[in-house]
């Protein structure tokens, strides 16, 4: 793949239409657009949480704030927002721009909203794929908003630097069954709608939950902040938490392991995909074989493509 | 007959502050397999046109209840024409007087739609539209 990019100027249709191809490209054809890529080191953070817990909305708040950090002229953010697919008609209705009024209109934000197809994991079909685009058109940082989330979907943690989970106010007990999942991968909580009057005991018993983690986690500390994303209230908290995990995460790890993190999910996802591909497409009586034929006939194909993808 | 994999924008240009109607096409769309974006209310046509060419969108569906159809649809064509994107389909739908149709698609509209459409309808006009 050829850089797309010449700095300063962002073509946004062909960005648009890249990331279109995408993600309607099958394991092989994004094997053919990316497959001697080199992935990147640009900054991204993910933002999850249950429907309505202000992912959108917050996410407004915070890209402006941060935007301030690059350069007046050249700096510039992506916003990738998943929506999820209807597993009935397969349709979907992306409405995450709505709540992004103040950066919209902004030419210094590409905002691009995605349906989730088949993918059941908070993200959508061919996230590495699109992440790598956006990369290739050199952002100074992505943002990534997963579809409204429950307790387990946090494959967001692999695609992403920095992990922000964003809690209602009022998630009560909903907080206490959380205690094994999402929680536990979340580089930031944030308690949002934080007026609201349940606000401070849920962040009591999130700070609880984290101080727990704190036998796991080797350096990095947890932090629970309180935001009003509609009031625009904590936003420089949140935006210096994302600085100081970024700070840590460049620290921590080389830019080459960042880069070997990022290409080991995304050869991952491809296996996945093409795995997924000949699974569909098997005849039926391939499950009528034992397991281990099945699995043999299987392992093989996904060989043929491999080596059909380092040919071609 | 199916919508899937098709990228639509639903925008409200100009004033009107209704979209009841806009948000019925759009879940519409939906159940016809297709990816909806809906912009919200009283966008402007340059906004709307830079909203289609990120999402890359096939169509860009205009919901209009204010009577300034015509000046509109112009407006935003212009639009897309500066961003070099005339290729994206101009489809309408609200109160659009029957004299004013033939106009509109002079102007380059494929597809105008009223309450006198039925959803199935729209859904089989704009399948066919989009086969051409």
């Amino acid at each position: 793949m050829t850089n797309p990019a010449t700095p300063g100027a962002l073509d946004r249709r062909a960005l648009a239409r890249r990331l279109t191809q995408a993600l309607e490209a099958s394991a092989h054809q994004s094997l053919a657009s990316f497959g001697k890529a080199r992935h990147g080191y640009t900054p991204r953070i993910g933002i999850t949480g249950a429907p309505g817990a202000g992912k959108s909305t917050l996410i407004d708040q915070l890209a402006l704030r941060r935007i301030e950090r690059y350069d007046p002229v050249t700096g510039r953010m992506a916003v990738l927002a998943i929506d999820p697919s209807s597993p009935l008609s397969r349709g979907s209705i992306l409405g995450d721009r709505i709540r992004m009024a103040k950066v919209a209109g902004d030419p210094r934000f590409y905002i691009r909203s995605v349906p989730s197809r088949r993918s059941q994991d908070g993200l959508c079909d061919n996230v590495a794929d699109l992440l790598l685009v956006l990369e290739g058109y050199r952002f100074d940082e992505i943002l990534l908003e997963t579809v409204g989330v429950g307790q387990a979907e946090y494959a967001v943690r692999n695609q992403v630097d920095t992990v922000v989970l964003i809690i209602p106010p009022n998630a009560g007990d909903t907080v206490q069954a959380m205690k094994a999942g999402i929680v536990e991968i979340a580089d930031i909580i944030v308690i949002n709608k934080s007026d609201l009057p349940e606000a401070d005991k849920t962040r009591l018993e999130l700070s609880a939950i984290v101080e727990r983690h704190r036998y796991y986690a080797a350096d990095w500390q947890p932090m629970v902040l309180m935001v009003s994303a509609l009031g625009g209230t904590g936003i420089d908290a949140l935006h210096d938490a994302i600085d100081a995990h970024q700070t840590w995460v460049r620290r921590t790890k080389s830019a080459d392991q960042v880069r070997r993190e990022r290409a080991r999910h995304h050869v991952e996802s491809l296996l996945e995909r093409s795995l997924r591909t000949h699974i569909s497409n098997a005849e039926a009586d391939l499950f009528e074989q034992s397991m281990s034929d099945a699995f043999q006939t299987l392992a093989k194909r996904l060989a043929a493509d491999a080596n059909q993808a380092n040919n071609g | 007959m199916s919508l899937q994999g098709k990228r639509f924008l639903i925008a409200k240009p100009g004033l009107d502050g209704h979209d009841v109607g806009a948000k019925v096409i759009a879940l519409a769309l939906r159940d016809a397999g297709a990816d909806v974006i809906y912009t919200g209310l009283r966008k402007s046509p340059d906004y709307i046109a830079q909203v289609a060419v990120d999402e890359d969108v096939d169509v860009l569906g205009l919901s209009i209840l204010s009577g300034s159809h015509i000046a509109l649809v112009e407006q935003t064509l212009a639009c897309l024409a500066a961003l070099n994107a005339q290729d994206i389909k101009i489809m309408v739908g609200g109160i659009i007087p029957p004299e004013d149709r033939e106009p509109l698609r002079a102007l380059g509209v494929v597809g105008v739609f009223t309450d006198e459409n039925t959803l199935d309808d729209m859904i089989q006009t704009i399948d066919r539209v989009l086969a051409q």
